[in-house]
């Protein structure tokens, strides 16, 4: 960003009017009390718990201050043309990655077998997200956003809250059906079985890094 | 203390507290936030599974057993989570401090706001976005998260499929948006 | 030197950054456009848009959680 872009600018304009402005104060303190109460509370139940509630805590706010938005990710690049936060997704990804493949080789090593989010593939991995991507798009946050917004008082993610779980609780009484028909024949693929390891996480590092310089293009494309 | 610190210490409560953060930033976080989550919960982040649990319990409730759905039947560790309750899941525990530490970070920049609905458009696109979701990611094996962030940083080739075919829902969707819902 | 205003408040995202670019060809150069906003992902990407076409952007937090963008389009 230049200079002159990030220099304050005299806009002509008619005066504002602000309305009074209260602090929040009171708010966050008390957030911050019952955050540290349900802490002290789940600790008492396992250490875990507590760990995890931190965790939760922590990701509703990288969320919120970031703005962070998968949805917005993928969908202002047909939109809005802008690639900002698909570009920010990618950088997510490739930080990750880092780290599970640590994980992930330390476990093969010691003889386990492969740890995380390994699924089958197949037509219903594209039907899935298909569904997702509409349903996402037009209420306005995926899941992690609909979290996020409801925390920040979105009326509207209170109300998708409710169908997603419906949805949900529809897609698990028909987990059978679908094993029966479409997962139990899917394959698991492994990317590091089936390039080795260092191909796998070499190449996956360099597609992120081919997409972050293709998603940049697609942005200024225009622009000189 | 001179003004001069103070001043220092206003700019950083401004730039940490109240203005938002780079997406960059944000994404850094994210990525150690969920390597962290691998290593303490020994899966990594998911966020829609969890759904499925709520409404279990829900039905629990009303006096129905979701412990005969083929999602529980067909997997026992899924069985023994919903025999534990919400107060032993960590998927809840997990979802329900994202709400929270949202209304904390909202609230201490002062920008928390009930948002209420403007038009009935509004309902229904809510409606139908969560019920398309919720059916969406059971199929899928998980949403942007367990799928996409997490399926494509477990290097599994269902991330890189989810993440193509949601660009083409995303798409679809976009033109539902500005055509109904706008 | 026209003044024109949005209303977004209420809108989920991305329909503020929608309505500013539907309205943007009425705008000639001078003009100013204030949009109303509460979604605070609009405040980030309607001044990231309005920023990289070379607009000028002013921000203004009106009330809690409530912001006016004021753009002014250059020739």
């Amino acid at each position: 960003m230049t200079e002159a872009q990030t220099a304050t600018t005299l806009i002509r304009r008619s005066p504002a009017t602000p309305k009074k402005k209260k602090s929040q104060i009171g708010y966050t303190l008390a957030a911050i009390a019952v955050v540290a109460a349900i802490g002290i509370f789940l600790a008492q139940i396992k250490v875990l718990l507590s760990m995890i509630w931190f965790l939760g805590i922590g990701l509703g706010v990288i969320l919120q201050k970031a703005r962070f938005c998968f949805t917005a990710s993928l969908r202002d690049p047909i939109l809005t043309g802008s690639t900002s936060l698909t570009r920010a997704t990618l950088i997510a990804f490739a930080v990750a990655t880092v780290g599970f493949a640590a994980l992930q080789f330390t476990n093969l090593l010691k003889g386990g077998p492969v740890i995380g989010n390994v699924s089958p593939v197949g037509i219903h991995t594209a039907i899935g997200a298909v569904l997702f991507g509409i349903g996402m798009v037009i209420s306005g946050g995926c899941a992690s956003g609909t979290l996020m917004r409801m925390g920040e008082g979105f009326a509207m993610q209170w109300i998708s809250i409710i169908t997603f779980v419906i949805g949900s609780v529809l897609g698990a009484m028909h987990f059978g059906w679908w094993s029966e028909h479409f997962f139990n024949a899917a394959p698991k693929i492994y990317l590091p079985g089936t390039f080795g390891w260092a191909g796998a996480f070499f190449g996956q590092l360099a597609l992120l890094g081919v997409l972050y310089v293709l998603a940049t293009w697609y942005e200024y494309r225009k622009s000189n | 203390m001179t003004t001069r610190a103070m001043q220092e210490i206003e700019n950083l409560r401004t730039v940490v507290i109240k203005d938002a953060w780079p997406y960059w930033l944000g994404a850094i976080m994210l990525g150690l936030a969920n390597i962290c989550i691998f290593i303490v919960t020994a899966a990594p982040w998911g966020v829609t599974t969890t759904f499925v649990f709520w409404g279990a319990w829900l039905y629990q409730l009303v006096g129905g057993h979701p412990e005969t759905w083929s999602f529980f039947t067909l997997q026992p560790p899924m069985l023994q989570a919903l025999k534990g309750g919400i107060l032993n899941h960590g998927g809840s525990i997990m979802n329900i401090g994202i709400i929270v530490g949202a209304f904390l970070s909202a609230a201490a920049a002062s920008q928390f706001r009930f948002k209420r609905i403007k038009a009935g458009r509004q309902v229904v696109a809510a409606l139908a976005g969560g019920l398309l979701m919720g059916y969406g990611a059971r199929l899928a094996f998980g949403c942007n998260v367990g799928a996409y962030f997490s399926g494509i940083a477990s290097m599994s080739l269902h991330g890189w499929v989810f993440g193509i075919f949601i660009f083409v829902g995303a798409y679809l969707g976009s033109k539902l948006l500005v055509k109904y819902f706008m | 030197m026209a003044e024109f205003s949005l209303d977004a408040l209420g809108e989920a995202c991305p329909i503020p950054l929608l309505k500013v670019q539907k309205k943007w060809p009425d705008l000639k150069g001078g003009d100013v456009l204030i949009i109303h906003i509460d979604h605070s992902c609009a405040l980030k990407n309607i001044p990231e848009w309005a920023r990289k076409e070379g607009h000028n952007v002013e921000v203004e937090e009106v009330e809690d959680g409530v912001w006016d963008i004021y753009i002014e389009k250059t020739a």
